[in-house]
């Protein structure tokens, strides 16, 4: 590795070698799609909810507060019997994280054996 | 303003107790537990099993009894990941959240199985590569210290114990529930049980065991389900999608549920918890999955590189057959409860059993699940044994204190390391403290904290330093345990719960790294080379040195850097 000597400094958002570089390209996107699919629709489930629907909670301690229950047509379409979010976090998301780990595996191996 | 601040504060405090809830997974099964026929020859027939299977597994050489001679498929190796994984907690106390929280509960669904997709994609490939057995041998070695390979050692055994003080009580509760004899007594026969076959024979024989114990759990718990879903008239094929049509019934007063019954509060978002407590809660899962000790412990088992990635696509795929079934459970526990089953009195730590009892099917169903039960504590108790012994043994004793130890010598610490843990923890279990289910979420959010952010700027940025790990271990423990110091009803509470302390923790752990490291002396050439070779090479031997794979090799026989 002696043509590499000067720069042999990992570094996740600089990578070096035409190895690393495709590498950590996908993880990257199967990062972003991991954290994008999990939260980001928890956001848009905040995002859309009808602000007039609350609920009133009365907590352990006596209180009673009111809050926005989250509901909308993402909690109010039905999808194979699941209310959809219900659905998407239980069950979609699930799934979603296998078929990426299959996809970077599949990925992974490709690359080692054209490399060698 | 106040009335928000004092909203914020009565979460917290309902939040913590529902924390304690999520842990606290046998509690209240059967306070008087009696002696059950069917399910005492069930779970009889199984103990007998998986003593018989650690015997014929022997472990011959050190090889064996730490990586189980690296001769576990893909397939096996998942199905060992995966019952490895799934504790008493997964089994019982996840189904019996989602009983009580609905949606909010699916956040220890996503969590427990998206941080599969961190843990392949960050850690498991470069680790397997670096070629180290532990977690603290890793860190010993990538971090050039003795100081933070005794660090992380002690941080193993805190997590492997506090964790492992559950799942024993988890199987005395299970115990005491089948065979009806006292709880003390329980947790001393079956803690005897698992000592026996992680003794005899290490991880080759916990291997083997976890890949029965993972179809036990799984037959245990799928079976009743299908007859669950029939009984109460849901799509009975697939329940698990059935249970979608149960739930929108509960929300929306369907299938016979009065519309003065129907809650959708079980259902909808952010009627019970907010969206911050969800996500914190959630990717504190995460980041702990991907840095949980006994979780990497399980790559070093198969040959190549490329079967350690397999495993966790294997490995998560059998985790999911079980993530998909437990809401199941608890929405048809829900539904009957609304329906107004009368007669069976609820338990939401025992959710998983009660769907079956709410659903009017036979007792015996009730031994299945309560034998799944303990085959999902046993495998993780096994491989919690191994992990907090092998720190003991091999990071603390053989790598600082006795270099020269001998394969025998090495393999009789192991196992005198193994006892030692194991009776120490049932001294702790036989009573165990008030509020142990905390402790042991507060285990979780302590490898978050720890490994995960040791592993990942250890692996991907050469900069970081042996003072810089140093410094992100103590930070971690601090986070970690000062979130129990923290008054439950403060506003900081609220955003840095005990069980969610990773979502401002590992920020902050990364950052004091990241600081620390530039502050300090880079680290050695050595290093960065096999970085690099990790990132861009062939697989490497397991150090500079040529190293071929002769089996029989015991860990650490490859020469220290100098």
């Amino acid at each position: 590795m002696s043509e590499h000597a000067g720069d042999l400094n990992i570094n996740f958002f600089r990578p070096v070698g035409e190895f690393m570089k495709k590498d950590v390209a996908m993880k990257k996107l199967i990062i972003a799609i991991w954290f994008i699919a999990t939260y980001g629709f928890l956001w848009l489930l905040q995002l859309v909810a009808d602000p007039t629907d609350t609920v009133t909670i009365t907590l352990n301690t006596g209180q009673v507060i009111q809050q926005v229950t989250g509901k909308s047509f993402l909690t109010e379409t039905q999808f194979i019997g699941f209310p959809f979010h219900y659905w998407f976090h239980a069950q979609f998301c699930i799934a979603m994280f296998i078929g990426l780990c299959y996809w970077y595996c599949k990925f992974i191996d490709k690359l080692e054996a054209n490399r060698s | 303003m106040l009335h928000k601040f004092r909203a914020h504060v009565s979460l917290t405090i309902l939040l913590s107790l529902f924390s304690t809830a999520a842990f606290a997974a046998v509690d209240d099964l059967n306070p008087t537990g009696e002696f059950k026929i069917f399910p005492a020859i069930l779970m009889l027939g199984l103990l007998v099993l998986f003593v018989a299977i650690g015997f014929l597994a022997k472990a011959t050489t050190t090889d064996d009894y730490w990586a189980a001679g690296r001769g576990i498929g893909q397939i096996g190796g998942g199905m060992a990941i995966a019952s490895n994984w799934m504790s008493a907690a997964s089994y019982l106390g996840m189904a019996g959240l989602i009983y009580l929280q609905g949606y909010f509960g699916i956040s220890y669904v996503v969590g427990w199985t998206g941080g599969y997709v961190l843990l392949l994609v960050l850690v498991a490939g470069p680790i397997r590569r670096y070629g180290k057995y532990t977690a603290p041998d890793f860190i010993g070695d990538r971090y050039y210290s003795t100081a933070a390979r005794l660090l992380s050692s002690f941080i193993v055994i805190i997590i492997s114990f506090v964790y492992a003080v559950g799942q024993y009580k988890g199987i005395g509760m299970m115990f005491n529930w089948i065979f009806g004899i006292n709880y003390e007594v329980s947790v001393v026969v079956g803690t005897a049980v698992v000592l026996a076959y992680v003794l005899v024979s290490g991880m080759l024989g916990a291997t083997k065991n976890m890949q029965v114990q993972y179809v036990v759990i799984v037959v245990c718990l799928l079976c009743p389900l299908f007859f669950i879903a029939n009984k109460l008239g849901y799509f009975s094929i697939v329940p698990q999608i059935g249970y979608g049509a149960a739930l929108w019934d509960i929300g929306h007063a369907g299938n016979g549920i009065s519309a003065a019954a129907a809650d959708p509060a079980y259902y909808l978002p952010f009627s019970q918890k907010s969206a911050y407590q969800w996500f914190a809660l959630c990717i504190t899962l995460m980041l702990g999955t991907a840095g949980l000790p006994h979780v990497i412990g399980r790559f070093y088992v198969v040959p190549r590189v490329s079967d350690a990635r397999w495993q966790v696509v294997w490995g998560l795929f059998f985790i999911a057959l079980v993530y998909w079934t437990a809401p199941a459970f608890a929405a048809f526990a829900k539904f009957s409860n609304l329906l107004g089953t009368a007669g069976v009195a609820i338990s939401p730590d025992a959710i998983v059993v009660n769907a079956a009892e709410l659903a009017g099917l036979p007792e015996w169903f009730a031994g299945f699940i309560a034998a799944g039960a303990v085959s999902a504590a046993f495998s993780t108790v096994g491989g919690l044994l191994m992990t907090g012994a092998a720190a003991f043994s091999h990071d603390i004793y053989y790598r600082v204190l006795n270099p020269n130890a001998s394969e025998v010598t090495k393999l009789r610490i192991a196992r005198i390391g193994t006892i030692v843990l194991g009776v120490s923890i049932i001294l702790v279990a036989l009573k165990p403290p008030m509020l142990i289910g905390q402790i042991v979420a507060v285990a979780f959010a302590l490898g978050g904290n720890t490994f995960f952010p040791l592993f990942l700027l250890g692996l991907w940025w050469s900069r970081t330093t042996k003072e810089a790990a140093i410094a992100g271990m103590l930070v971690g423990l601090a986070v970690t345990f000062g979130t129990l110091f923290i008054p439950k009803t403060s506003i900081l509470a609220y955003y840095l719960p005990a069980t969610s302390s990773c979502i401002l923790g590992v920020p902050l752990v990364l950052a004091t790294m990241v600081v620390v490291s530039l502050l300090t002396k880079e680290p050695a050439q050595e290093i960065k080379e096999l970085l690099y070779h990790v990132h861009n090479d062939a697989p490497i031997p397991a150090s500079p040195a040529p190293a071929p794979a002769v089996p029989g090799r015991g860990p650490g026989v490859a020469p220290e850097p100098a």
